[in-house]
């Protein structure tokens, strides 16, 4: 593969780079017939990037199909895994880039296991990078999003605007929404002591966004972090964000779509479960796999998905019975939702009617597993069996990869 | 404020006696060599000359010429002695390192001779601070040898197109590169390190180069943890000069520009990791 990155989208590609850095030390760097595709995911897979730049967005994109006669499946240019941190340095001050760089070629040698980013700068200047990459199996999520009953649409300035309001270290946020409003507050554990925290809670009409649906009143809680790398990369191009999502459990979607690039970067989000007494397995399990079946089951329509998604079933079944009956993850839809996240500042710390409303759980332990909960897996792991994981892992994104597929994986544009 | 001159009544003059205005004209040439902890100082009727060295590999030379002082007398050819650069460094900016404008600290510097302490006297506001500071016996310093007929390759280079490329260099390489050819890359600087390796080529035609005169195609390898202290000097410097000779030892030197437009260099010498010269 080989493609030259001109001037002016320099920038925004140094931002995409970036963006994918807040989630994870590597990307996968796919090259495909149609463009080039950026992803990444975290630890805990509890967040992925997906930034896929057509072929028209650079100033010359050349992609030829190895053969590749051992791989039953159409994957011809496999993708390589790269560590960011040996891509940073090439990307780094994304502001000056466009001033002093000229253009960016991208190389990839597949036989040799590198990639060669070759910088032409000012003066005469040539700085060239060779880095190394591991072969590596797809990386895929798959998120129906035209799923979603929630969707809002706001231009990043505004979104960055908001989030500015939050203090960098303040990780997680909540977004909460009805028809009548839209709110973003930080979010604070249940052990927070409150008369050392700040709170910060911006509240928003729905006309204020480009597009706004609420199909279903809902709290979503997400990371922060994650999220500021996507809005700097936004404003870079300009386009406005969409923010897909359900209740809270269940992913929420920041993407960009424009004619020459989309991103997507999918987030976990807290799941209001503290009815978990103890956990014979890990709580994380539980919400995710709920949310992923479900999304499985109607996303894709090639056989290997939905093979994927009755093994999900098969090997989760066991597990969901073995659960207390009041452990039931999904939650009767809103009013019972919207109740839970009053936190009352002030409130001592014992005091569990004001917070969460029906608890049968000890606040102690509604808290340990709340955090739990949301570093959980979000892709196909659905038992705790390791093989299990990787086996589901592969077969959910092999399925994605086949060629058909690919264009509808990327959802649908809102409106 | 210029402080009074050797104190009545004393039997020996000091061999060394320098006066300067402005103590950064010295402390900021002296921080550029700063990557050990001594330094041997030279004073000769020319000026001051300060020498650090390391694992007999890498030596840099900070020059302060007498013009720079206000009063500059030195009684013998060459006065030497070796101290303690941090020590120095630390009372020389012991009123402060940030440089607000229209204050200076004044200096005089009094060095009686072998076996005594190096007098420094210091003062800002009307605040007097007298250090005096052990002096050590000078060691045996290396001798690159570089004179202008031993030199087979020379670029010089406005120091801004170095800057950042030093400061960005990758770390985890061992050691960088440097090929200076007649041929194209002309002039390139290679780091291999654990991503992968990273090539910053410079074209001769660059408008940042002032000078390319290549003879013979080399390619020589130093270790970065050598050359990576010469990025304090690069960062203070207008103008580079790159040079090699035959071993492939590297002389950089680096014309820096003090607060008064005054001139002053700083050079750093090194040996290389290995001798590869390639035909490119």
């Amino acid at each position: 593969m080989k493609c030259v990155i001109g001037g002016a989208h320099l920038r925004v590609f140094g931002r995409a780079i970036h963006a994918i850095a807040r989630i994870s030390d590597e990307f996968w760097f796919d090259p495909l017939e149609k463009g080039l595709a950026l992803r990444s995911v975290n630890s805990s897979r509890s967040a992925y990037a997906y930034v896929f730049f057509s072929s028209m967005f650079f100033q010359h994109y050349c992609w030829t199909a190895l053969p590749q006669p051992r791989q039953k499946e159409k994957q011809l240019s496999p993708p390589c895994k790269v560590i960011i941190k040996s891509v940073l340095p090439v990307f780094r001050c994304v502001n000056v880039l466009e001033r002093n760089v000229e253009k960016c070629s991208i190389y990839t040698n597949i036989n040799d296991h590198h990639i060669t980013f070759q910088l032409l700068c000012k003066h005469g200047v040539v700085k060239t990078y060779n880095l190394t990459f591991q072969e590596c199996d797809p990386l895929q999520a798959v998120f129906a999003k035209h799923m979603c009953p929630n969707v809002l649409k706001v231009h990043s300035r505004l979104l960055a605007d908001i989030v500015i309001h939050f203090p960098t270290s303040q990780e997680e946020v909540t977004l909460s929404v009805t028809p009548m409003k839209v709110c973003f507050k930080s979010y604070t554990e249940e052990d927070t002591d409150f008369s050392k925290t700040m709170l910060t809670e911006v509240q928003l009409n729905p006309d204020e966004f480009d597009y706004f649906q609420v199909g279903v009143d809902s709290e979503v809680t997400f990371c922060l972090k994650e999220l500021r790398g996507l809005l700097a990369f936004s404003e870079a191009t300009s386009v406005p964000v969409s923010i897909h999502f359900d209740i809270s459990g269940k992913p929420v979607a920041f993407s960009i779509e424009d004619l020459v690039l989309e991103a997507s970067f999918i987030l976990a989000t807290l799941s209001d479960i503290e009815k978990e007494t103890t956990s014979q397995q890990p709580p994380s399990f539980t919400p995710w796999q709920e949310s992923l079946e479900t999304h499985t089951e109607k996303a894709g329509n090639a056989s290997m998905d939905k093979d994927s998604s009755t093994q999900a079933n098969a090997s989760k079944k066991p597990q969901r019975n073995g659960k207390t009956p009041s452990a039931e993850p999904a939650k009767p839809a809103s009013p019972l939702v919207k109740q839970e996240r009053k936190v009352i500042p002030g409130a001592t710390e014992g005091d569990t009617t004001g917070v969460e409303g029906t608890t049968t759980a000890h606040a102690a332990l509604a808290g340990e597993s709340h955090y739990e909960k949301f570093h959980s897996l979000f892709f196909g792991a659905v038992s705790c069996k390791e093989d299990a994981v990787s086996h589901t892992f592969h077969s959910l994104a092999t399925a994605s990869d086949s060629e058909e597929d690919f264009g509808n994986v990327p959802s649908s544009p809102v409106v | 404020m210029p402080l009074s001159a050797q104190p009545p009544g004393s039997a020996e003059p000091y061999l060394l006696t320098a006066s300067l205005d402005n103590a950064r004209h010295l402390s900021s040439l002296l921080r550029a060599v700063h990557f050990q902890d001594h330094a041997t100082c030279f004073a000769t009727v020319n000026g001051l000359r300060v020498t650090v060295e390391d694992a007999k590999c890498v030596q840099a030379n900070a020059f302060i010429q007498a013009e720079i002082f206000q009063e500059f007398a030195v009684q013998e050819q060459t006065v030497t002695f070796r101290i303690n650069l941090s020590v120095l460094l630390d009372c020389l900016t012991i009123f402060g390192t940030s440089s607000l404008p229209g204050t200076s600290t004044a200096l005089r510097m009094c060095y009686r001779g072998y076996g005594y302490p190096l007098m420094l006297f210091l003062e800002e506001g009307g605040v007097v601070t007298v250090c005096k500071i052990n002096t050590q016996e000078p060691e045996d310093l290396l001798d690159f040898d570089f004179c202008s007929t031993k030199v087979v390759n020379k670029i010089i280079l406005q120091s801004e197109g170095l800057r950042k490329a030093f400061a960005e260099l990758d770390m985890t390489s061992e050691v960088m590169q440097i090929t200076m050819s007649p041929d194209k890359p002309y002039f390139r600087l290679s780091t291999f390190g654990n991503a992968g390796s990273a090539h910053l080529d410079y074209s001769k035609d660059s408008d940042l180069i002032e000078a390319f005169h290549c003879n013979q195609t080399q390619t020589n390898r130093y270790k970065i943890s050598l050359l990576k202290p010469s990025t304090k000097a690069l960062a203070l410097s207008c103008k580079v000069s790159i040079r090699t000779d035959a071993q492939g030892f590297l002389s950089l030197q680096y014309m820096i520009r003090n607060e008064d437009g005054q001139i002053c260099f700083v050079e750093y010498y090194c040996c290389p990791d290995e001798n590869i010269t390639e035909e490119m």
